[in-house]
């Protein structure tokens, strides 16, 4: 119960223990302690940011966005079933754009057409047929796909 | 004169929601509370359909989902992360920014006279649309208050456009006609019950309340209530609060999905609770002083036995350690327990928080605090690269049958690797 556990019920306000104090352990921390002897190393004055794989493939944090994907239909533009697309919402998308749209409550990865008043989202594979953009349709291009990576062992 | 920006998210938690998922367009959204209690946001569609705030979800759900209401559990770590990249890309606006709730910042606009400031809020409007998807409303003013008022003028469109209202440049006699068409309880601060007693003084209007006599109101009220007419009058009086003070207390607690009679599952709830806490005290490089835990029964049940209890106990000496922290929560919790009641909501709180550096050493602590240092370290290390939990002391259980309701929650699309929104290449 409390009070075994507890020490001067009271003392702090009512409802309020003290713990008891534990019984101290007492050792050297040897393994714990690093020490630095010598000579400082001749590499110190190049010492450079290690890569990191963010910077190679986001331009723009804040508006970066990852989709996978599950299909076949973007082969020619080396996008493949399992690569996670890096989006950027940033950028405004543009003809010739690869971007991830919502159109008819899919989300799709497409290659943009915009031109001469016609407006399409076109596979890259011939398997696949475009799709025309029609009067009433409503398409949003949600993002510019700007880079794609994919994880190979677990 | 100092010139400051409310910037707030339309339907910020719908919204979100309707962001991932395109079979969400045009469909009525709303957004429940803990254990889908309650709705705590609507999407334009769901307000249409006159769904009101708050209303509990159980008495609605029928008739909602003959409308084609979509209903969704909070997913606060989605909200969470969308409301951090707001919050960025407002930085870029200004260099002093408030962050005054998930969904609202104030900025400090002075400086911006040159681009306008109307031009100013309209770009902010731009770039939140363009970079995240999210719409914003932008309300531009001379003091905290009023700013706060043109944005919900903005939102509802009650000068020029909708999406961004700029009060500095209106003219006084148009600021006067605004104002009286605006209720009194819209303005910052002045909530349903300071309404209430203001109607029944005759002052129902804005305009009204600007006109009022400052004294008296600082006699009958407060002076916050005073201090808010100066600052409708258009004299600021707060200002930005830039930083966040580390907090003093931090509390986990959750309702459970169904009441919790025994002990053991009270145990596994107060633990995990700890586990987030304690992840929080060593995320703000803190101590904490001491510890409470408390369980209630459901006092919105007065037909049952009724049970409730809350002990704190101070340490001594302040601790981040999971494993200390758990330790005294389950000796708390096992004192306050009772059998024979139906819980239905544990909680802990870590107070007498102190920065990590003033950390005062026992004696005899040794090499004990370096090794439990490295030893958190790891743990918070492995959790935020695998997720919350993956590692944690089995006094967290296993099953968590304890666990709040949460029925129709979306995925991380932003925070997890599993919760990613698939692209079709069809």
């Amino acid at each position: 119960m409390l009070e075994a556990w507890y020490c001067a019920p009271g003392e702090v306000g009512p409802g309020v223990f003290v713990p008891l104090l534990e019984a101290p352990k007492l050792a050297l921390p040897i393994d714990m302690v690093k020490v630095s002897a010598g000579f400082p190393s001749p590499a110190a004055d190049y010492e450079d940011n290690r890569l990191d794989i963010n910077d190679y493939l986001i331009r723009n944090p804040v508006s970066t966005f990852f989709f996978p994907v599950e299909g076949d239909s973007m082969q020619g533009a080396e996008i493949f079933d399992g690569d996670i697309l890096v989006v950027d919402k940033s950028i405004r998308p543009q003809h010739g754009h690869i971007v991830v749209a919502f159109i008819d409550g899919l989300r799709l990865v497409k290659r943009l057409y915009r031109q001469a008043g016609r407006v399409a989202l076109v596979a890259e594979n011939p398997n696949y047929p475009t799709l025309d953009i029609q009067e009433g349709m409503e398409l949003v291009v949600w993002g510019v796909v700007v880079g794609k990576f994919k994880r190979l062992t677990a | 004169m100092p010139v400051f920006a409310l910037v707030d998210c339309n339907n910020f938690y719908a919204s979100c929601e309707k962001l991932f998922d395109p079979k969400l367009r045009d469909r009525p959204v709303v957004v429940l509370s803990n254990n889908d209690g309650c709705v705590v946001a609507r999407s334009a569609e769901a307000k249409a359909l006159g769904i009101p705030m708050g209303a509990p979800w159980f008495k609605l759900k029928e008739e909602a989902r003959r409308y084609g209401v979509v209903a969704f559990s909070s997913n606060y770590a989605l909200y969470a992360d969308m409301s951090n990249r707001v919050v960025e890309v407002l930085s870029a606006f200004s260099p002093s920014i408030e962050v005054y709730s998930i969904d609202e910042s104030f900025l400090d606009l002075s400086g911006f006279e040159r681009q306008g400031y109307e031009a100013c809020g309209a770009e902010i409007r731009q770039r939140v649309g363009d970079w995240l998807g999210l719409a914003v409303c932008v309300g531009i003013a001379p003091t905290k208050t009023l700013a706060k008022l043109a944005n919900h003028v903005a939102k509802k469109a009650l000068a020029g456009r909708a999406g961004v209202c700029d009060l500095t440049t209106m003219r006084k006699e148009d600021l006067t006609q605004l104002f009286a068409r605006i209720e009194v309880g819209e303005v910052w601060g002045v909530g349903r019950k300071i309404a209430g007693r203001l109607n029944e003084m005759g002052i129902r209007t804005v305009r009204q309340l600007r006109d009022a006599d400052a004294d008296t109101l600082r006699a009958k009220f407060s002076v916050v209530l005073e201090r808010t007419v100066r600052e409708l009058r258009g004299l600021s009086c707060l200002e930005i609060e830039e930083l966040v003070p580390d907090r003093q207390q931090i509390m986990a607690s959750r309702s459970f999905g169904t009441l919790v009679y025994e002990l053991p599952d009270l145990e596994e709830a107060v633990a995990s609770h700890i586990a987030r806490a304690a992840e929080k005290l060593r995320a703000q490089a803190s101590l904490a002083g001491a510890v409470q835990v408390y369980i209630r029964t459901n006092i919105f049940k007065p037909e049952v036995p009724q049970y409730q209890r809350a002990i704190t106990v101070p340490l001594r000496e302040a601790t981040a350690d999971t494993r200390v922290l758990t330790g005294w929560a389950l000796r708390i919790l096992r004192d306050i327990f009772r059998p024979g009641y139906g819980y239905h909501k544990a909680g802990v709180m870590l107070a007498n928080i102190v920065p990590e550096e003033n950390r005062q050493f026992t004696l005899l602590g040794g090499c004990e605090d370096v090794k439990t240092a490295l030893l958190m370290k790891a743990l918070d290390g492995i959790n935020e690269r695998y997720g919350r939990g993956t590692l944690r002391l089995a006094a967290e259980g296993v099953d968590k049958a304890w666990q709040m309701r949460r029925g129709n929650l979306s995925p991380g699309y932003t925070t997890s690797w599993n919760g990613l929104a698939k692209v079709r290449a069809i």
